[in-house]
This record gives structure tokens, C-alpha cells and sequence, in this order.
């Protein structure tokens, strides 16, 4: 695995294109923000709130964020809002039952002191009268006493009874007839806006008393206060009623109650921070351990399997500890097993392969002397030495195709990179067809090689493909031209070989890097290559840390694409030629008939495989591989030999017009949509792709084996 | 550990109420106005005559400043010729209405008369009097035609009210002015304050009141012997609104030109009057600024004035001085609880003359004394050594009641002695305490003088007058007079306009001065029993509590500076009473004076 040192490569190229999608809207939207406010002046509106919401928003982003992923800052913010819910609840009873209490006890105390002092005053009325009667006795009936000073002296004889305690205040009754009417106050008290308007009614209907509460004004600069306001009719001494009202201040019990409040407050703001920090206590008790578990898993979806969490105590935290390790255990005992597995099926495949060529040389040889022979013996027999010598062919090169294919399972490919000039090895491969060509009736096209065409590659390899590619391209090429193209651009260099032969249905693309892929695989492997020629091409070009990708149309033919880095290290960005060609039926306006079309959409292609050589990284290793949604997956049984297979690359079936174009196109390719996560398994045909396809099912069966020709 | 010790040791003294901890000084609270205010009511509508009656002579006893709620009850005519500020009488219980002709209330005219037993009188000058006889005065109202309402058309100048309204809303407050009558001034060049009492409103702007009062000039019975350090025809200056000093008690008064070309001593001389007289006042005033003719004149502070001017309340005394049981002249420190008396030094002291009553001068270096047959006054020095000397003055009476009273000394070092024999009464100065006695023209005064007690300021003197059965104490200014009479070389000194103190009582056995212009009477009202009182020079009684029952006293001494306690002499023997307490007994002696 340490080989492939791009084992999250298949996630990689998939993010990589995100942030640039992500980040653009945000630019766009400035744009058009901008635009609407130039542009759209009469609905200012709009972009102004927006304005302001994002630069309320923008500060508080970062509290969101802190408050959606801290476990710790929520259970901290709600305990302490519930606390000082439940203080503020208490708070306002304790403070409600001492003001009824202090309140109680006040209003009782000011009646007595009340009712005393209305009896005063009656009894003050009678012995005036008394004393006054004798001296002037008012014959007419009239009211001859003066009570003018007499109501002053009760007022302050009342009043000099509580200094501070209460005041005392007269007015005069509604109906005022007689003297004395004028209000009269002690303690600088004034009478008419201390006195509320509906006691004085209420008095003046009824001889009982009344109370109410108040606020005391002052006539002097004196603050006013709130007080108990205890009122009575009563009489004169010329028996004409006058109002009489005694007022306690609660300025005594307004600060017993502050104190009350301020200790209650000082006591509730300890409480609620003494919940919070609790809280914040507990919560780390928990979350710290929650914390490391996550940490440890996120190690272990890594790949790191020896993690393990520290487990101290008995408590639940440490049971979950110990699951969350055992678990762990569990998981790398059985990936381990796996990958045992997985190693024992390749080196069966290697062993076999070794194993049959001793008998096969043998074979061979003694095949060889028959076949030289074969003139000597009848017709029938000569035909048999002959196809034994032919299907000994075909077996030899299978299992030569095996033992590579099994090399590179095993990982022991080597790359044997120098520069190479790409066009002396189109060459070699062109001519090395021209007999085959020839054949077909088939002209080979070489452009693009005005240039040289560089790359740091193992031209052995590169060529193998090349010559997969071209005998591929002519053999299904029913006779029309084949063009080889080569180009060069950034840091990637790319040949592509073009047919126009019957095409590849939807969902074909992919499959062809499949091994032992044949497109009706009820047709028994009786001709053509082993089946493994494209796979072995692929396997090539990631070892190169290029791109094998195919794309084809029904009845439109195919292209194949090699890309290939110029140096070998580089990671490839893009590729300089289209997968797409520029002639497809698509790209005329023309649908599978050949006819135009509009909307019809018959242009398949497949950025098949090839990947980079870690691409096949997450495929050998399943256990690792759910972490990017991404990313290809497979199912080993599905594979024959090994699970390295898969491959993910196949980008988009239905490619849009404009995004071939350029080098965009791999990573457009790859990341684009759910058809990135198809499966390709050998003989099982992808139904969604095969649907569009359906029309063109009766020429299925002149593209069979298209994908297993090779060589 | 021992931080946890700590801890519970704090904790535990936070728990309980403290029972130690740092000395404190407690500021005093002022005392809560409980005063009774009646709020003047407009005459509602369609008021009966009685109402209107009523209503007016209730506006009366409200703070209104101008009595704008009274007028409202008086006809536009009446309103503008009423002027309320001519007098205020006092009645005993208020004024009664009565309604003459009760019966032609329909005819739109309707007559009141207002009822009642006088008290006092206050006048125009603000100056108090007692009065007596009943008060009867006419109001008349008539009914508007246009309106139908009543409204008093006829009123009585002046405002009326009962004793207790007019105690409420009137505080008695001394104007100060300064003795003119001395012909020099014994020991201190300082002028002499001499106090005015005038009532003024309580609640009205007092103090502006009292400047304006002030500025008037003296009320017309102080006015022959004092004299204003205002120019003449000085007032506050056009437009000035109320008085009022600043937070640091620092009051302006703006003064019109009159004043503005007053050098600087005599405009310290003037705002120290001003600071005298609004000592009294709240808020308080601490520092007076007179300004006129747009600058500033003087600044004065409280203490500044006492350095300017003084009165006789400035004058402590060091000793209380009576006659011991062996008939000596002795002392005591005064304003202390000391209780054992020295002779004092000279021949007073060593007991060779028996003493009856004593009289000890301001600046106490020498003292008169009167011998035990009342027959003698000597006069000599407080001074070891000093002699004896031969009696001054001798009286001739028959008993020892109808000799020599005891003597007074005023200020400028004079010596005033009665001659209560009733062949010869006489009241006689002998100025510096020596010489040949003056004797004093008192006009008007009938009956004998039972005892003399001169003013610290030496322009008022208390008499005692026994007439018939009846003891009175009169208050008198003391006129000295160059060119009315006399010999060429001494001054006429007269004694006029003698004014009953205390009318209520009829049997007058004690008195001293107790203040700038109080003092403490021992006497007895008719069919009353004997008592001690404060009465204030104008016979009004002041609003201050009075002293301590005290049962058979015969002679009382207070000083005019208020902190020295009452002395007396009573059946107990020496007893003085110590601010906020009761009774003590000093020692055994008769006759304990203060100086003066």
C-alpha cells in the first residue's frame, strides 16, 4: 500500500474542482450584487437588507459554527439560561411573598394608628363643640365657630404624634360648605397630588374608611415616595364633614424589600454561575472522552488500524472505551484477513501462470514439431496441428498477458522512464500495423507529429498501449481511416487513436479496460485477443501516471485516449486533446442514424480508467474505501484475480458539447456525477446504461469483444 | 488549617450583629418639618356669604407670598386697596364671623362682623405687641350682578388670625443694629449690635424679608438709640429676585446706589448686621457679598462679623459668681459641673463685709457688691489686695426690703442700682462703677423699681416695677442725653418708653437677660401658679422650650450667650440647669449672677 502513495487520489481530484464551484458562486454573487445596484436602481432595497443581514451575519458565523460543533458550549448555555430561568422564577415569588408580608404587617399597623386618629379627631370635634357652645351660642343656627385654627391645631396635634412615620392631610369634602375647606398638610406633604382622585370619591360616598396606595408628592425638592393612603370622613365641630387622611410612607419597607432584592440577586448570580460551571464540569467529564473517540475513529477511517483509545476506570465512559477498541480490533483482524486473501488469490493467478508454462514450453515444442510436420499428414490432421499450433498461440499469449497483469497485481511493474520522442514510437506501432491494415483495407493516419513530442515514459510500455490502441482502432474499424493523433501542451502530452468503425454503446466506455469483457459474453472467446489487452494498457498507464479513457458513440466510432505527464512525477491536470473528437455525430448535430439531431443525445463517452496508479489503491483495500462518496467502488468478488480493477474514472456518459473542449475535460469527467460511482463488473451489462443504447442493440454484436482485443 | 479557622472566625462574625468596632462621630439628622400647612383655596362657584366669609379668612393663614388666593375673595376694588401687609392682629382663637341681618341675604348686600379677643398686634414695621380687648371689624359683601357671586367689598385693612395659625406661620427674627447712645465703648471699640426683634413670614421667603426689613431701618421704639451702617435710602437693588445663598452659604446682595460709595468699614459693618441677622435663617448663610453700583462692595464671613461688630451673645463668661454661706463673694467656673467655689480675690472675697447681692462688670475685674442690711453699695476690684473703700451709694430705707436693689452693670462699665425706699425711689448710674451716682429720669414709670437688669448692648434695661400689688416687668431704652439737662459735664441718662414684657403676669419675682433680646422671667399670672419662662423683649413668647419647673425661686441669673446654663436660686440653694438636662444642685449660697 505505501506504494501508492496517491491512495486518496480518487477523493483528491474529486475535491479539487469543488472549492473553485464553491467559491465562485460567492464571487458571482458579489458580481451580481454589484450589477443589481447599478443596475437595478429602483429596487434599492433588497440589496441593501441584504447588505446589512450579511454584515450582521458575517460576525456571528463563527459563533454559530463554534455553538454547532461545541457539545461543551450548548449544554454550558442552556444550563445556565434554565438556572437563570428558575432563579428569575424564584426570584420573583420570594421578592412577591416579602412585599405582601412587609405589607401586611404595615397595613395593619397604619390602621390601628388610622383608626386611632380618626377618633381623636371626632373626639377633638365634640369637646370643641362643648367648649365653644356655652360661650357663643348661636341663636340663629348659623355656623359661628370659627374652624379655621382649630383644623390647623388638629392637623398638627395628629401629626406631631408620628414625625416620619406619617403625615397627615386634610381636604375638604366634595360637597364643602362652612370653613375649613382649605386642604391643609403637615410634613410639607401636597395634599391634592398625594391623595389619589378615586379615594377621595370613594370617601366622599362613604362615611367608612378607605385606604389606598400612593406616592407622596413633596412641595419641597424631596423625592416623592410611595405610601399607604388611610382616609375618613369626618366632622367638624360645626358638624360639616371634611376629609381626613392619614399617609405612611413605605420608604422603610421599599428598602427591606431592595435589600431583599439585592441579596436575592447577589445569591441567584451565584447559583447560576455556580450551575454553569458545574455543567461545564460534567460536560468535560464527558465530552473529553467523546473528543478522543472521535479523534481515534477519524485515525482509524484513515487507515491507521493500531489506534486505540486509553481507557482508565470502570465507568461508562471507559465501556465505551473498551468497545470502541474492541471494535477496532475486530475491524483490522478482518481487513487484515482480506487483504490475505486478496494477496493469496494473486499469487495464485502468478503461480498458476508460472506453473503452466513449463508444461506449455513442452507443449509447444512438441506442438511445433507436429506443425512442421503437418504437410506430411492428411487434410484433417494437418488442420488439427494447425489449429493446435494456433490455439497454443493464443494460450501462450494469454498467459504471457496473465503473468503481466499478475505483475502488476503484485506490484512489480517497474517503470523504466526516459524521455522519449512519442512520435518514433506512433511510428514503429503504425508500421508495425500496416500489414494488418493493409489487410482491412484500412489507411492509418498519423497527425499532429510536425512537433516533437516529448515525454518521460517507458517506451516499451507506451508502445504496447499504442499498438493495442491501433490494432484495436483497425481491426473494428470496418475499413475507414484510423487517425492517430498526437498533441503536447502544458505539462501533459496525449495520443488518441480515432475509428470510425461501429462505436461503443453507453456504458461501454468503461467497460472496456474490463478484463475478459466482451460485449455478448454468451459468444465464446474463439478469436480476437486474450481479453486483457486494454486492461494491460491501463495498468501501463497508470503506472505512468497517465490516462487511458475511451469514448464512443453507436455507430459513430471511438476514440482512445492515452495521456501521459511529461515528467513522471507530475500529477496530470489535464490532457491536450479532447475525449470527445471534434467530428462526433454530437458534435455535427447528427443522431445514431447519421441524421441531424437535435436533442438526442447518443454520444458516449468513458474517461475509463486509467488514473494514476494509486487509483487502484482504495479498490485493493475496501475496507478503506467508504470515505469519499466519490469514488468508485466495486465489489471484490466481482473481480476476477483481484479487486484492483475498478476504476473509476469513467466520468460522465453523456458528455455536454462544451466540456471536452480543452484540458478541463478529465476533471470534469471525474467528478461530475453519480455515474462516477458505477460499477463495472464483467458481464454484467449496466442496464441504466444500456437503455439509451437500445436502438443500436442489433449492431451489439459486430462490437463484440471490442474491449478484449488488444495486442 | 488555620486559613480554614480564619475563614469560619469571619464567617461567624459576618453572622451575628457586632458588639465592638470603631468609634464613630453620628451626624445629626435634621429634624423633620412636621409643620401644618393650609393650602388657600379660590372661592368656588356660586359660594354662600359664609363661605366667602370663611374661605377669605382662611386664605389668610395659608403661605400664599402675596395673598393672590385671599384677593380672589374680595371685589376688584377691594382688592386693590386691602393691603394686607399694614398689621396683623392675633387673635386667641381664631376670628368668628357672625352675620348681621341674616336675613336680607337675597339684596345683594350683606354685612359680617369679625369677632374675636385680641392678642397682639403686629404693625407695619413688623414689630410685635401684646394687646388685649376685643377685635370687631366690619365686612361687608355685595353680589356681583353680573355673575351672582359674593364678594367682599369692604374688608378691614391688614390680616387677622388665631394665636396658634399666627405661631405657625410667624417666626420672631432679630434685626441687628448698633448702639448710638454710648457715649464711648468700654474696653472693646467694637461696635455694640443691638437686636431688633421683628416677626416675618416662616414660610415666605424669610430671608429676603428680613433684608428688606432690615434695609427699612430699626422699628420705631429701638430707632432714637441705634443707628443703621446703611446710607440712608439704601434698598435692594430694582429687579432683584429672591434671596438665596449659594451651596457654600455664600448670600449676594445686590444694593442700589445709595450705597455704593460706603467705605470698607462700613460695609463690613453692614454685612455684619446682615450676617446677624440671617444667623438665625435656613438655609443658613455663612458669607454675606454686598454688591452696588455693578461692583462688589465687601465680602463678609460669620466669623469675619464677630471680629467687626459684636453683641452681647458673643460675650462668655468665664465665672459664675454668687454670695457664699458666709456671706463672701465666690466663684465658679462657668459652663463647667464644678461645684466648689473660690472666694475671689480682693476684699468681696475675704469676708470682711457681709454681702446681700453682688453684681460682678462685663469684663469682670471689679464688682459691686450690696451689704446684708441693703443699706450700702460698694464697688471695688477683683484683684488681691485691693480695698474695700468706702460705700458709693447708700439707701435710707426703713427695712431691708426698701433699701438697695441689687446693682447691674452695663457694658461701658456703669453700675445701676434702684433705691426701693418708698420715701425716696430712685434708679441711679454711677458711671464706671464710681463717682457720684447719676440718677436716671424715668418718665412715665410709676412705682418703685424692685430690680434693674441692664442689656449687654446698654440701650435696653429691665425693670422690675412693683405697683400696688402688682410686679410687672418693663423693658426701657436708656437715652443719654447731652444737651436736655443735666450738668455740662454729664450726659442726662433717661429711661423711656417703658413697655410691658409680660402682661399676663402679675407677680414678677425674678428676671435676667437670656440672649440678644430675651429674657427668663420667674413670676406668676393671675390665679396661676409661679413659673419660669423665656419672653422675648416685645413680649411675645419666643419659640423655644421653656426652662425646667423649679419651685420657690428667688433670684435667677442667665448669661446672654446661650450656652451658659440657667442659674438659680431656690429653695435647693444654688442650682443651675445644663442644656437637655434637669436641676443640679451647684452649692449652698444666695444671689448667683453672671456678669453683667
Amino acid at each position: 500500500m505505501s506504494g501508492d502513495s496517491a491512495a486518496s487520489a480518487p477523493g483528491r481530484p474529486g475535491d479539487r474542482p469543488e472549492r473553485p464551484v464553491g467559491r465562485k458562486p460567492a464571487g458571482s454573487r458579489w458580481g451580481r450584487l454589484f450589477e443589481g445596484g447599478l443596475l437595478e436602481g429602483g429596487v434599492q432595497g433588497s440589496p441593501v437588507i441584504r447588505l446589512f443581514m450579511r454584515w450582521v451575519r458575517r460576525p456571528l458565523l463563527p459563533v454559530m459554527r463554534l455553538w454547532r460543533r461545541n457539545i461543551q458550549l450548548k449544554v454550558v448555555a442552556t444550563t445556565l439560561l434554565m438556572s437563570l430561568g428558575v432563579v428569575l422564577l424564584l426570584g420573583f415569588v420570594v421578592i412577591g411573598q416579602v412585599r405582601n408580608g412587609l405589607l401586611d404587617a404595615k397595613v395593619k399597623a397604619s390602621q390601628s394608628q388610622a383608626t386611632g386618629g380618626f377618633a381623636v379627631a371626632k373626639q377633638q370635634a365634640e369637646e370643641a363643640v362643648s367648649v365653644t357652645g356655652d360661650e357663643e351660642t348661636a341663636a340663629d343656627g348659623r355656623p359661628s365657630q370659627s374652624v379655621i385654627q382649630w383644623m390647623s391645631d388638629l392637623v398638627e396635634s395628629l401629626s406631631s404624634g408620628g414625625q416620619g412615620a406619617f403625615d397627615v392631610v386634610t381636604l375638604p369634602a366634595a360637597d364643602a360648605s362652612g370653613s375649613g375647606r382649605g386642604p391643609r398638610a403637615s410634613g410639607q406633604v401636597n395634599p391634592t397630588a398625594s391623595v389619589p382622585a378615586e379615594l377621595r370619591e370613594r370617601i366622599d360616598e362613604n362615611t367608612s374608611a378607605a385606604q389606598s396606595y400612593t406616592r407622596i408628592v413633596y412641595d419641597t425638592g424631596k423625592e416623592s415616595q410611595p405610601a399607604l393612603v388611610i382616609g375618613k370622613q369626618v366632622n367638624d365641630p360645626n358638624r360639616d364633614p371634611y376629609q381626613l387622611y392619614y399617609l405612611f410612607p413605605l420608604t422603610q419597607e421599599e428598602k427591606s424589600l431592595s435589600l431583599v432584592k439585592g441579596t436575592l440577586a447577589t445569591a441567584g448570580l451565584f447559583v447560576v454561575v455556580l450551575l454553569g460551571a458545574i455543567a461545564w464540569l460534567v460536560v468535560r467529564q464527558v465530552v473529553t472522552p467523546v473528543r478522543m473517540a472521535a479523534g481515534i475513529a477519524e485515525r482509524l477511517s484513515a487507515g491507521r488500524l493500531q489506534e486505540r483509545m486509553k481507557v482508565t476506570g470502570e465507568d461508562d465512559i471507559a465501556r465505551l472505551g473498551e468497545a470502541f477498541n474492541k471494535m477496532a480490533q475486530n475491524l483490522q483482524l478482518k481487513i487484515s484477513q482480506l487483504e490475505d486473501l486478496s494477496r493469496m488469490q494473486r499469487r495464485f493467478v502468478s503461480d498458476v501462470s508460472h506453473e503452466l508454462r513449463t508444461p506449455l514450453t513442452t507443449v509447444r515444442m512438441a506442438a511445433d514439431v507436429i506443425h512442421e510436420a503437418r504437410e506430411d499428414f492428411d487434410p484433417v490432421t494437418a488442420r488439427s496441428a494447425e489449429l493446435l499450433a494456433d490455439q497454443l498461440d493464443r494460450f501462450e499469449s494469454l498467459l504471457a498477458d496473465l503473468l503481466e497483469i499478475s505483475r502488476f497485481d503484485a506490484g512489480a511493474a517497474a517503470l523504466e522512464a526516459e524521455p522519449i520522442d512519442l512520435r518514433d514510437v506512433v511510428r514503429r506501432v503504425v508500421s508495425g500495423a500496416e500489414p494488418l491494415a493493409e489487410r482491412k483495407g484500412t489507411r492509418v493516419k498519423v497527425v499532429g507529429d510536425q512537433q516533437p513530442v516529448v515525454a518521460e515514459a517507458d517506451a516499451r510500455r507506451v508502445e504496447r498501449v499504442l499498438r493495442n490502441l491501433v490494432v484495436n482502432a483497425v481491426e473494428h474499424g470496418e475499413g475507414r481511416d484510423v487517425v492517430v493523433r498526437l498533441a503536447a501542451a502544458g505539462g501533459a502530452v496525449a495520443v488518441a487513436v480515432r475509428d470510425y468503425g461501429v462505436g461503443l454503446k453507453p456504458g461501454e466506455a468503461t467497460r472496456v479496460f474490463s478484463r475478459f469483457w466482451r460485449a455478448d459474453p454468451a459468444r465464446a472467446r474463439t478469436t480476437g485477443g486474450t481479453g486483457l489487452g486494454l486492461s494491460i494498457a491501463l495498468e501501463d498507464a497508470r503506472l505512468h501516471g497517465g490516462w487511458l479513457q475511451a469514448w464512443g458513440e453507436p455507430g459513430g466510432g471511438s476514440q482512445f485516449r492515452l495521456t501521459l505527464p511529461r515528467t513522471a512525477d507530475e500529477p496530470l491536470r489535464g490532457s491536450p486533446i479532447p475525449l470527445e473528437p471534434k467530428d462526433s455525430r454530437r458534435n455535427r448535430g447528427l443522431d445514431d442514424a447519421g441524421l441531424p439531431s437535435g436533442g438526442r443525445h447518443g454520444g458516449k463517452s468513458a474517461t475509463a480508467p486509467a488514473r494514476q496508479p494509486g487509483a487502484d489503491g482504495p479498490a485493493r483495500d475496501p475496507f478503506a474505501l467508504p470515505p469519499t462518496a466519490v469514488t468508485p467502488t466495486a465489489d471484490p468478488t466481482a473481480l476476477p484475480g483481484n479487486g484492483a480493477r475498478v476504476v473509476a474514472r469513467t466520468g460522465s456518459t453523456r458528455m455536454t458539447p462544451g466540456t471536452p473542449a480543452g484540458d478541463g475535460t478529465p476533471h470534469g469527467g471525474g467528478t461530475g456525477d453519480g455515474t462516477a460511482t458505477r460499477r463495472t463488473s464483467r458481464g454484467e451489462p449496466d442496464s441504466g446504461a444500456e437503455g439509451p443504447g437500445g436502438g443500436s442493440a442489433s449492431r451489439d454484436g459486430e462490437r463484440d469483444g471490442e474491449a478484449s482485443r488488444g495486442r | 488549617m488555620a486559613y480554614a479557622a480564619g475563614g469560619v472566625v469571619l464567617l461567624a462574625g459576618c453572622a451575628s450583629m457586632p458588639d465592638s468596632g470603631d468609634l464613630r462621630g453620628v451626624e445629626s439628622t435634621p429634624r423633620q418639618d412636621t409643620q401644618v400647612r393650609v393650602f388657600a383655596m379660590p372661592p368656588s362657584e356660586d359660594a354662600t356669604p359664609t363661605q366667602i366669609v370663611q374661605g377669605f379668612l382662611e386664605a389668610l393663614t395659608s403661605d400664599d407670598p402675596d395673598y393672590k388666593t385671599a384677593r380672589q375673595y374680595l371685589t376688584p376694588q377691594a382688592a386693590k386697596t386691602w393691603r394686607p401687609e399694614l398689621s396683623t392682629t392675633v387673635l386667641s382663637n381664631g376670628p368668628g364671623a357672625r352675620a348681621d341681618r341674616p336675613d336680607r341675604e337675597d339684596t345683594g348686600s350683606l354685612s359680617y362682623t369679625l369677632t374675636g379677643s385680641k392678642v397682639a398686634t403686629v404693625d407695619e414695621q413688623q414689630s410685635f405687641a401684646p394687646a388685649s380687648g376685643p377685635y370687631d371689624k366690619l365686612v361687608h359683601l355685595t353680589k356681583d350682578a353680573k355673575s351672582g357671586q359674593w364678594r367682599i367689598d369692604v374688608v378691614p385693612q391688614g390680616v387677622v388670625m388665631g394665636k396658634s395659625d399666627f405661631q405657625r406661620n410667624y417666626m420672631s427674627v432679630n434685626k441687628y443694629y448698633f448702639a448710638s447712645n454710648t457715649t464711648r465703648t468700654a474696653g472693646t471699640a467694637l461696635p455694640m449690635a443691638v437686636a431688633d426683634p421683628v416677626y416675618v413670614r416662616r414660610h415666605v421667603d424669610p430671608t429676603t424679608r428680613m433684608v428688606n426689613s432690615l434695609l427699612g431701618g430699626p422699628t420705631t421704639w429701638l430707632d432714637p438709640v441705634v443707628r443703621s451702617s446703611f446710607p440712608t435710602g439704601t434698598a435692594l437693588r430694582e429687579g432683584t429676585g429672591p434671596l438665596t445663598p449659594d451651596d457654600r452659604g455664600r448670600l449676594t446682595v445686590p444694593l442700589n446706589d445709595s450705597a455704593a460709595e460706603v467705605g470698607t468699614g462700613r460695609c463690613e459693618e453692614m454685612a455684619a448686621q446682615l450676617l446677624f441677622t440671617l444667623r438665625g435663617l435656613s438655609p443658613a448663610v455663612d458669607e454675606v457679598e454686598l454688591r452696588a453700583g455693578g461692583g462688589q462692595l465687601c465680602s463678609l464671613t460669620r466669623e469675619g462679623a464677630e471680629i467687626v461688630a459684636t453683641r452681647g451673645a458673643l460675650h462668655q463668661p468665664e465665672y459664675l459668681y454668687f454670695v457664699d454661706g458666709e456671706r463672701r463673694l465666690a466663684r465658679i467656673a462657668a459652663g463647667t459641673s464644678d461645684t466648689d467655689p473660690d472666694p475671689v480675690p480682693g476684699p468681696l472675697g475675704e469676708g470682711g463685709t457681709t454681702l446681700r447681692s453682688v453684681a460682678v462688670a462685663r469684663d469682670e475685674r471689679s464688682a459691686a457688691g450690696v451689704g446684708v442690711d441693703g443699706k450700702s453699695l460698694y464697688v471695688t476690684s477683683l484683684v488681691a489686695g485691693s480695698s474695700l473703700g468706702e460705700p458709693v451709694l447708700s439707701s435710707r430705707g426703713k427695712t431691708e426690703d426698701d433699701r438697695l436693689t441689687a446693682p447691674s452693670w452695663d457694658a461701658q462699665g456703669g453700675l445701676w442700682v434702684a433705691d426701693r425706699d418708698p420715701d425716696a425711689p430712685g434708679l441711679y448710674l454711677l458711671e464706671d462703677g464710681g463717682g457720684e451716682p447719676v440718677e436716671v429720669r424715668t418718665p412715665g414709670l410709676d412705682g418703685r423699681v424692685r430690680a434693674v437688669r441692664v442689656a449687654a448692648d446698654g440701650v435696653r434695661i429691665a425693670l422690675v416695677v412693683e405697683e400696688g400689688e402688682r410686679r410687672s416687668l418693663l423693658i426701657g431704652r436708656i437715652e443719654r442725653n447731652t444737651e436736655a439737662g443735666g450738668t455740662d459735664e454729664r450726659p442726662a441718662v433717661t429711661v423711656l418708653e417703658l413697655r410691658s414684657a409680660t402682661p399676663e403676669l402679675e407677680q414678677v419675682t425674678a428676671m435676667s437677660w437670656a440672649g440678644d433680646s430675651r429674657l427668663v422671667v420667674v413670676g406668676r399670672e393671675e390665679g396661676g401658679v409661679e413659673q419660669m419662662k423665656y419672653v422675648e423683649v416685645d413680649g411675645s413668647t419666643p419659640d423655644v422650650t421653656p426652662p425646667a419647673a423649679l419651685t420657690g425661686v428667688k433670684a435667677v441669673t442667665a448669661s446672654e450667650d446661650e450656652l451658659a446654663p440657667l442659674v438659680a436660686y431656690s429653695v435647693d440653694g444654688i442650682v443651675r440647669l445644663p442644656s437637655g438636662a434637669q436641676w443640679q444642685k451647684v452649692t449652698e449660697g444666695t444671689a448667683p449672677v453672671y456678669p453683667g
